[in-house]
């Protein structure tokens, strides 16, 4: 299989298993494949060791969310700043409180992410993702667990991230209404297999889409990964 | 170079020795495995049964059967009731903490072994040393044929066991997933306290044996545990066979270091020697990333 | 979002620089007991307690950087008391090779113990914890089976500067301006500091951050960039270097080093010491050297055996494991208000049975 994205924010969707985190886990360095490439604006992604690659700027959550609870929320995302090269010393403070003020977290940046709900965890994590000028994002289900309201601000904000902050956004997720909201193409994976690609509202109406999820559950169904 | 005349002697004595790091190897491994507990208070446990063996013969003046039993069983009962107290409030925690826990244990008996017989050298000569007989040009007693049979036997007891019966198959099942094996109707605290039981017979067994062939001291037999982790840790702590074959090697290795006169004094450094070169082979593959989230 | 407009905040707790008011208060406070202990202390101890100071003052180091190891990073060294007896080695050598002022062969004897300690650390790094804690404790032992075969330096000559000799030996010097025990217990507390600082420094700062992630949980650390093996490797690093400053100051502090002072079995007990002292902070490393050196003492003071002691710690890190992973630290002061709390009210109960009484 084949897949490339343009930029902007795209979509990634399938039924479980499908292979979506797996993709992740490639780009990001988790797991090595066994064979294949992966390039991102020119550059051979695993040629790089695993850290490297948040370093050059592929940046990414997690289906559990994994803000780290014993620092504050300014030391989550100076974390992901100070060990990348995309950001210099002296415009970390400014990059780390806007990157806090991008994901619309109104709180004092000094706070112990541990005393925090799981909303503004989720909201850290994003920050953490996005700041400074990060090339690839990769939203591992950022809205799973959340209510709608804020999965609809998480939706505005994942829409603003290639505009603002920078760099390719990839959303994994099954919450279909958040995909639409933010993602002009989408592309669908079935057991590994890239089944439709285009813009996300021609993808949503195909067939072939419709019947990947339909055998194994409804399209805005609910989501239990393991 | 010494000769191989002066070698053959140290090829006993290190089968000996490899035979019972490689009994306790296998304990741990198997209790490892299946309650993801390293004890590293084993030999602690054996050298208070061996202690505890020497004072009722020698004091209390038993027969030495009923002694050595009390030794063995001193060492089930001790390890089964850690097991049963601390093993379930532990269950849920990192292997390291399991492991760590062990070592509060083994700081009692320690303290309690220095109080109740202070660090005077003792002795224990168990029957089977007194008897010996030649092979080549070497004298070979019981206690080291002893050594080396109970290695196999064991070994190969256990490989059968867990292959073969139940109780061994639902301990593979714990060591594979826990919750799977629980959901599927096994006993899951009885399958561990027969792992924590057995586990803790075979380090008085260990503890017997190794207080005839190295020495009757506490310390000494506490951190002896240290030969037989080494053994465990080049087998990844999985396999019981491999644990078998490393125990001899640790064992050999520490023995056939004797005669050399350069290297003598630093014979005991075998296991950490051996063990790091274990250990570089295992991390030679790039990256491995212990926790995954995902 | 513009991020041209002024950041609301202007404080910001990741930059170690900055203090707020609590923390400066705080700062004034222990600046405020640092110099009762240096000045007012020596004067009013005897000799003997002189001597069980300056020992806590070394032991706080040194259980400072298993503490940060445990309870930072999240890696469990069993071979650190070896560690220590490799920085007396060295301290011990460069004090006999060299003319060199003391605090240079502090630093030396700390740097020379990094590497050798890092160089152990190196393989496990990579694999589990549990391996890391396996392969250090083989290296406690095989420490101990060294220092066994080699003896501690006391003036011989060669490279392991042992020689046998019925006449006394000379011992290990100190720093010319702290001869005596007094001065010498203010030296080692300095130097203590001056490790706690490196130590806060440390934890306040990147690396701080990248250890609470990797802590945490690795992949989150991963995808933050940070480079994990290099940051434990790091952590192992500081610790050991630490330690080994440590070494260097226990071996002018006792002069004449002995294989007997470090029994392998005390790398179990300093573990005890400092999980019941507390990992999380950085008072629990003092309080882990107090239980290490003052307890005993006390306890040898009482006439009490020093293996009850023993017990105690074993006692201790199946309770810390199991009940306060927090240690003493927090522990303490909660058990206190509630001892407090029982005893007032046991004191209104005995009031009113003594009031109705009456």
């Amino acid at each position: 299989m084949s897949l490339t994205f343009q930029s902007g924010t795209n979509g990634l969707i399938g039924p479980n298993g499908a292979g979506k985190t797996t993709f992740f886990n490639v780009l990001s360095g988790f797991v090595d494949p066994s064979e294949g490439s992966v390039h991102a604006f020119g550059e051979d992604l695993l040629a790089m060791p695993h850290y490297r690659r948040a370093r050059w700027g592929v940046r990414r959550t997690f289906q559990t969310e994994q803000a780290i609870e014993e620092l504050s929320v300014a030391g989550n995302v100076a974390l992901a700043h100070e060990h990348s090269k995309l950001g210099d010393r002296a415009s970390r403070r400014q990059d780390v409180l806007g990157a806090i003020e991008f994901v619309g977290l109104d709180i004092d940046p000094d706070v112990k992410v541990g005393t925090l709900g799981a909303r503004e965890r989720r909201l850290v994590e994003v920050a953490r993702a996005v700041v400074g000028r990060p090339k690839l994002v990769l939203l591992d289900e950022p809205g799973a667990g959340l209510p709608d309201e804020e999965t609809e601000h998480l939706g505005r904000v994942i829409q603003r991230i290639p505009e603002h902050m920078g760099g390719l956004v990839i959303l994994v997720d099954h919450d279909m209404s958040l995909v639409s909201a933010c993602c002009e193409t989408t592309a669908v994976l079935d057991f590994g297999r890239l089944i439709a690609t285009g813009p996300t509202a021609d993808v949503l109406r195909d067939e072939a889409v419709m019947k990947a999820y339909l055998g194994t559950e409804e399209i805005e169904g609910s989501e239990q990964v393991a | 170079m010494p000769s191989w005349q002066e070698f053959q002697p140290f090829i006993v004595t290190g089968l000996a020795l490899g035979g019972v790091y490689a009994l306790s190897g296998v304990g741990m491994v198997v209790l490892y495995r299946t309650t993801g507990v390293l004890n590293l208070a084993f030999g602690a446990v054996g050298a208070m049964g061996a202690l505890i063996a020497w004072q009722a013969i020698n004091e209390w003046g038993w027969a030495e059967e009923p002694a050595y039993l009390v030794c063995v069983l001193f060492g089930g009962v001790v390890t089964l009731l850690y097991g049963l107290i601390f093993g379930p409030p532990l269950a849920s925690r990192d292997p390291l903490v399991k492991a760590t826990a062990t070592l509060g244990l083994a700081l009692i008996l320690l303290g309690a072994m220095s109080w109740i017989w202070s660090d005077k050298a003792r002795s224990m000569i168990l029957p089977t040393s007194t008897e010996s007989f030649q092979v080549g040009d070497v004298l070979v007693n019981y206690t080291q044929v002893l050594g080396i049979v109970f290695g196999v036997v064991v070994t190969v007891g256990t490989v059968l066991f867990l292959r073969f019966t139940k109780l061994g198959t639902a301990m593979r099942g714990l060591a594979n997933d826990r919750e799977i094996t629980a959901t599927l109707g096994v006993p899951v605290r009885r399958v561990e306290a027969s792992a924590w039981l057995v586990s803790g017979l075979i380090s008085g067994v260990a503890g017997l044996l190794l207080s005839n062939l190295v020495g009757l001291d506490a310390a000494t037999l506490t951190f002896l545990v240290i030969s037989s982790l080494a053994a465990a840790l080049i087998a990844r702590l999985s396999s019981v066979v491999v644990t078998l074959l490393a125990g001899f090697v640790v064992g050999l290795a520490t023995a056939l270091a004797t005669p050399i006169l350069s290297i003598s004094e630093y014979r005991n450094m075998a296991p950490f020697v051996l063990a790091t070169l274990a250990l570089l082979w295992l991390s030679r593959k790039g990256h491995t990333i212990s926790g995954r989230a995902v | 979002m513009s991020v041209a407009e002024a950041p609301r905040r202007e404080r910001a707790a990741w930059s170690p620089a900055r203090l707020d008011r609590g923390e400066r208060i705080r700062a004034v406070i222990i600046v405020a007991l640092l110099l009762l202990v240096l000045f007012a202390l020596p004067a009013r101890m005897s000799a003997y307690w002189t001597n069980v100071a300056t020992q806590v003052a070394i032991f706080s180091v040194v259980s400072l950087g298993l503490g940060m190891l445990i309870g930072r990073v999240g890696l469990v060294s069993l071979g650190q008391y070896a560690v220590l007896a490799l920085g007396a080695w060295v301290g011990a050598r460069l004090c006999f090779a060299t003319g060199l002022p003391f605090p240079m062969v502090l630093l030396l004897t700390g740097l020379i113990t990094m590497v050798l300690g890092t160089l152990v650390g190196l393989p496990a790094l990579r694999l589990s914890g549990l391996y890391l804690a396996l392969i250090t404790l083989m290296l406690a032992a095989a420490i101990t089976v060294v220092l066994n075969a080699t003896n501690f330096p006391n003036g011989g000559k060669g490279f392991l500067g042992h020689v046998e000799n019925d006449f006394g030996n000379p011992e290990v010097r100190r720093p010319s301006i702290a001869e005596t025990d007094p001065a010498y217990f203010r030296y080692a507390v300095i130097v203590a500091v001056v490790l706690f600082l490196i130590a806060l420094l440390h934890v306040r700062g990147k690396p701080g951050r990248a250890w609470a992630a990797i802590r945490q949980s690795e992949p989150a650390a991963l995808a933050a960039g940070v480079n994990i093996t290099l940051y434990k490797l790091w952590a192992f690093a500081l610790a050991s270097f630490m330690t080994g400053v440590a070494g260097g100051v226990l071996a002018g502090d006792v002069g004449e080093l002995f294989v007997q002072q470090f029994p392998t079995s005390n790398n179990i007990v300093l573990l005890a010491v400092v999980l019941m002292g507390g990992v999380y902070s950085i008072w629990g490393a003092i309080v882990a050297g107090a239980l290490f050196k003052l307890l005993p003492a006390l306890l040898d003071n009482w006439g009490l055996p020093a293996d009850l002691l023993t017990i105690l710690f074993g006692v201790g890190i199946l309770q810390v494991l199991l009940t306060a992973p927090a240690g003493l630290v927090y522990q303490f002061p909660r058990d206190m208000k509630r001892l407090g709390g029982a005893l007032l009210g046991l004191a209104r109960r005995v009031g009113i049975a003594g009031g109705r009484a009456s």
